[in-house]
């Protein structure tokens, strides 16, 4: 039964927006609704009049007034997670093996990105531009980040893996481990030869960091502001483009369909003609070009990056695909929005409901402990793995 | 006396029911076999029995104690063995290392002794040793203890293995596929290794088999499976001419075949 | 042509070294060399070269065919009377030496899990923070500032416990750190190798940022300041001026209390790994190291001959988190200074370098392995540091591009590229020798002169025949 491309083009741009849409509404609500039990659960309690004491204002309408802005951070902070984890989950789904290197994939998009703009800023060329201009620098800035971090990962996987593709799981695993450590102390080393410098700071330019404000929420004599920078609108926008667009090439296309089947049986596809080892470069390609995207929306985002950057988003990045089923595209998004969410109430919240006994420095730590519980208690993933069945 | 008794098996992956409703029994110091068409479900059988699935249904009686729900090491204990399908040694040990591997639930070091190199425990090194090169001979792998185990051709390896599960010195040993790629006078070797584990050892024997020369010659009683199924069980012979069989392995022409043979 | 006389004259040459005069010269030979080497450090006390070649006589020894006794009392000698001279002569040796011991320790441990049982820990530093935060607290003041915010209160002049409780708590130290590796094992051993690899990384991680931020609501660890001073067991007075008498005019100076505690946490350290490599061996050679390379090998086929899967990695983890724990308290003891920097998830695969360098699952290999990463980390790319710094001083200028050497970052600090190092170092072991440099061996155990191999077959038909039949009757 042939489909129209109409057809199927809609379908496959729609079916992820859809399902975008549901899970940040999902867990918004849900985790909105926690929140709101436990200020209720204590109301009166310890927690409550120290909070009181301090700030004048009780533990529910603290939580209430607080919920608008950190529900927009944490979907930001979400979907940078949800692009990170694509990278994983896509090399995971066709060679069962975690790309441990491609935290720093991510992070040599940003340093590519942000050198660029540096350089750009430096001719002047940033300065001048507004507006539309803008936006076509950092697009362009981001397009040779993606480019340099997605050959990264070709070269990565031809020199340190291809070999290996056949030992023990731990070998490749190891040299993985190798590659990302080499690749952090290369970026430092470029940088030391040819800046000096340890940290990059993006340039700013354009609009991205003005806020639109979407409420303003009056509390205990002063008012919340709830706003969103634009630059936070430009990095969901990005996201959610990506997600969709690597959405529709799995599903809806040729390659994707090779991928597919490279990923379910890597003998039969070669056997149908496929070229494997060409689809598995086209596969680290594409999840590194879009790793490399997502390192320089988390320099636009964070604005500063050192050559480290990499190690806490890329294993909270692989906690999240984990958490929506290691292969399983559609699960990395859920598990990046969850995560980014579960992360940004953690980071607001902590602090006070443990009276400052324990505050956002643990937030890091959190996504190990969800890591070990998805583990533990559901293996696969809320969403269920995809990964190819070996005879 | 009935060692193994199985009754209404079920073993269910998702929609996919591998095992229906298995009823089955052995008698002691008796070599039973079962057969069937590859995808049949006996490698499943002797995976439930050997806990590595659990049923969905049914009760699985050895020796008096119930298999169901336990781990594979605890049934191990119970003095239950098995050889695999696809050979599973540990490659990179030396052959009486797998052997040895074998005996681990019959050694009673701990950790102090091991620590101190107590009397007791060089003894039991020593006499575990004995016992490992004993089986070697047993099976006919004389004086190559130390070849790593990978090293072995097939046929070799085949041996180590049965050597390794006859070490935990078991009342019961399930042989899956033992003969599997063997040329005729292995095969023969292997036969007679059998009947010896049967005689000398007192052990009973279930096997999963596809050579009928094997299974023929020395089961006591074949038991048949088809998709999951039992659908005959008997003596050679019984089974030999029962059309559900030959349906079962050739289809309904051959059957109707040989049918029309019989009455002819 | 030339390789094949090369092979004949090693092989000749080998068997030569088997029979007893062989073995004697090779006594005398390894002998001459360390006399030779030992002094040629003695007199050119800071050259790298000189030490290096003294540490290869370790290989010598190992290598070369000889009687125990002779190698043992070859070894002892060694380490017992010429490193302490030529330590005391050159302090830095002596904290070469220690950290060799100490890393040894360390990668043994960590062999277990992954050498011997195939399961990959990225965070084994956990269990070295636990041992070194469990007597930094005891061993120093921080019972008395548990409700002091960190670096406001001037310290007390007490001590919680006497120093010469250091000894105690290097068993304390041991057993909580093996309990805190069954604590982390128990919830996590049933998740698969990859995923485990994750989750033990993030269980380091878990331990360090522990460490930064126990300082409140209690004042557990204070923070990222960490906790100093703390307390080294003491050196009898006594002791150390009968030494002197001995020591002083073989060093050519009067050796300090400080070059004695060098020296002292050395000899714990040796004596604490001889210990360790002893308890390893036996364990290998028991059921319980068979049962733990089993599971490496094939679980499922391990599990079905009774081997206790959880059990048993359970036992690993312990066991190797007691190794890392007790070293963890000399460690502290040593520095007198712990913070949590020190146990990040470099130095987890700093440990796992060595192991992966030496060889997996190889105790001579893990050792071999965790001398090298040890003498790379301290020595070589410290050398390189300094030879750059002079460079940088000289005004020369890099051939080729011409670039001035005083130009280059002051970032660019070779000390500090272990990163490249080990990232090079575990690429290139996994795809080109994934076995190490010195591979693991199983023991022989077979009587000398028993039958060799005739394989197969009762009926003594030799494999080949038995093939050729296969063939045969296949065609």
């Amino acid at each position: 039964m042939r489909r129209t491309f109409a057809a199927t083009f809609l379908r496959e741009i729609f079916r992820p927006l859809g399902q975008i849409l549901i899970f940040i509404t999902a867990t918004g609500l849900v985790l909105s609704a926690v929140m709101l039990l436990l200020a209720v659960l204590l109301r009166g309690s310890a927690i409550d009049q120290a909070l009181i004491g301090r700030n004048s204002v009780d533990l529910l309408t603290y939580t209430l007034a607080n919920l608008p802005q950190v529900l927009l951070d944490g979907i930001t902070l979400g979907f940078v997670y949800a692009t990170i984890a694509l990278g994983y989950t896509m090399v995971y789904g066709v060679l069962e093996f975690i790309n441990f290197a491609h935290s720093e994939i991510f992070a040599i998009g940003a340093f590519v990105g942000v050198e660029v703009l540096i350089a750009l800023q430096g001719a002047g060329v940033l300065a001048n531009s507004t507006g539309f201009g803008a936006y076509a620098w950092l697009i362009f800035a981001m397009l040779c980040g993606m480019a340099a971090s997605g050959l990264t990962a070709v070269l990565m996987e031809r020199v340190a893996y291809r070999p290996l593709r056949n030992a023990p799981r731990l070998v490749p695993l190891i040299s993985a481990i190798g590659v990302s450590f080499f690749l952090q102390d290369l970026i430092r080393l470029v940088e030391s030869l040819t800046t000096g410098q340890f940290y990059r700071v993006i340039p700013s330019f354009g609009n991205f960091e003005d806020r639109v404000s979407l409420a303003t929420i009056p509390l205990a004599g002063s008012t919340i502001n709830v706003s969103i920078q634009n630059k936070s609108i430009l990095v969901i926008l990005v996201a959610v483009l990506m997600l969709v667009g690597l959405n529709y090439l799995v599903n809806a296309t040729k390659l994707g369909k090779a991928i597919r089947s490279v990923a379910q049986d890597r003998r039969s596809a070669s056997l149908m003609g496929i070229n494997v080892n060409l689809i598995i470069s086209a596969t680290f390609l594409i999840g590194g070009a879009l790793g490399g995207a997502a390192g320089l929306l988390y320099a636009l985002k964070f604005t500063r990056i050192d050559p480290f950057m990499g190690f806490f988003p890329g294993i909270k990045a692989f906690t999240a695909a984990v958490m929506g089923g290691i292969g399983n595209i559609t699960g990395a998004m859920l598990g990046g929005i969850v995560l980014g969410m579960l992360e940004t109430f953690a980071g607001s919240f902590l602090s006070v409901y443990t009276m400052g006994a324990a505050g956002a420095e643990y937030t890091d730590i959190l996504a190990f402990g969800i890591l070990i519980l998805v583990l533990i208690f559901r293996p696969t993933g809320f969403l269920g793995e995809q990964v190819g069945q070996k005879a | 006396m009935t060692l193994l008794e199985t009754k209404g098996v079920t073993k269910r992956f998702g929609g996919l029911v591998a095992v229906h409703n298995m009823d089955f029994n052995e008698e002691e110091g008796k070599i039973y076999s079962i057969i069937g068409p590859n995808g049949a479900g006996k490698t499943t059988f002797f995976n439930t029995l050997t806990g590595i699935y659990k049923p969905e249904e049914g009760a699985i009686t050895f020796d008096g104690h119930s298999l169901v729900g336990r781990r594979p090491d605890q049934i191990s204990a119970l003095a239950i063995a098995r050889t695999f399908q696809n050979i599973r040694l540990f490659g990179t040990m030396t052959v009486v290392e797998n052997i040895l591997v074998g005996m681990n639930n019959r050694l009673h070091q701990n950790s102090i002794g091991t620590l101190l190199h107590s009397k007791g425990f060089r003894e039991e090194e020593e006499s575990a040793f004995k016992r490992a090169c004993e089986l070697m001979d047993f099976v006919g792998l004389k004086g190559i203890g130390d070849e790593l185990a990978l090293n072995l051709p097939y046929g070799g390896q085949r041996r180590i293995e049965i050597a390794r599960a006859l070490a935990s010195q078991p009342k019961l040993l399930l042989l899956d596929e033992p003969t599997a790629g063997m040329n005729p006078h292995e095969t023969d070797d292997a036969i007679r290794l059998f009947r010896r584990v049967r005689d000398e050892l007192g052990i009973t024997i279930l096997l999963i088999e596809h050579d009928m020369r094997v299974v023929m010659g020395i089961s006591e009683r074949i038991t048949v499976m088809d998709y999951g199924e039992k659908i005959a069980e008997g003596t050679p012979a019984e089974i030999r001419s029962n059309p559900r069989v030959i349906e079962a392995y050739l289809g309904r022409g051959a059957a109707a075949e040989q049918m029309a043979e019989g009455e002819a | 042509m030339a390789t094949n006389t090369l092979k004949r004259t090693f092989s000749r040459a080998k068997d030569f070294l088997q029979t007893e005069k062989g073995g004697i010269i090779a006594i005398i030979f390894t002998v001459a060399y360390l006399l030779v080497t030992g002094l040629l450090v003695y007199f050119f006390i800071q050259s790298l070269v000189a030490f290096l070649l003294f540490l290869a006589s370790g290989l010598l020894v190992y290598y070369l065919p000889m009687p125990i006794k002779a190698k043992v009392i070859i070894s002892l000698v060694a380490a017992l009377v010429i490193i302490p001279i030529l330590g005391i002569r050159n302090i830095f040796y002596l904290e070469v030496m220690f950290q060799i011991c100490l890393f040894s320790s360390l990668a043994l441990g960590l062999n277990i899990v992954v050498g011997f049982t195939g399961l990959l820990n990225l965070g084994y530093v956990a269990f070295y923070a636990v041992g070194a935060y469990t007597w930094a607290f005891f061993g120093s003041q921080q019972m008395y500032l548990l409700h002091s915010i960190p670096g406001s209160q001037p310290a007390t002049n007490a001590f919680f416990l006497p120093a010469d409780m250091f000894y105690l708590f290097a068993f304390v130290g041991m057993a909580v750190a093996a309990i805190v590796g069954i604590l982390l094992g128990l919830p996590v051993l049933r998740v698969r190798g990859d995923y485990l690899a994750i989750v033990t990384l993030g269980f380091g991680e878990v331990i360090r940022v522990l460490a930064n931020n126990l300082d409140k609501p209690i004042n557990l660890t204070n923070g990222p300041q960490g906790i100093t001073p703390i307390q080294q067991p003491t050196l009898p007075q006594g002791l150390q001026d009968a030494l002197r008498v001995v020591l002083n005019p073989l060093v050519g100076h009067n050796v300090t209390q400080g070059e004695f505690y060098n020296l002292f946490f050395y000899l714990i350290t040796l004596l604490v790994i001889l210990v360790v490599v002893g308890v390893v061996v036996r364990l290998d050679n028991s059921k319980i190291g068979r049962a733990w390379t089993a599971i490496r090998e094939d679980e499922v086929a391990a599990v079905a001959m009774g081997i206790p899967a959880v059990k048993m990695k359970l036992a690993a983890f312990a066991v190797a988190a007691s190794f890392a724990g007790i070293m963890g308290v000399i460690f502290a003891a040593n520095r007198t200074f712990v913070s949590p920097e020190s146990f990040n998830f470099l130095q987890s695969i700093n440990v796992l370098t060595m192991v992966i360098l030496g060889g997996m699952g190889s105790i001579p290999g893990v050792i071999l392995g965790a001398a090298a990463v040890t003498v790379l980390n301290l020595q070589v790319l410290q050398g390189l540091s300094l030879s750059l710094n002079e460079l940088r001083q000289s005004g020369g200028v890099i051939p080729i591009i011409n670039f001035a050497w005083k130009d280059l970052s002051s970032q660019l600090d070779p000390a500090k590229y272990q990163r490249l190092l080990f990232g090079l170092i575990l690429i290139i072991m996994m795809i080109y020798r994934p076995a190490g440099l010195i591979p693991e061996k199983r023991r022989k155990r077979m009587p000398a002169g028993s039958e060799k191999p005739k394989e197969l077959d009762n009926n003594n038909n030799s494999a080949v025949e038995a093939n050729q039949e296969a063939h045969n009757d296949a065609s």
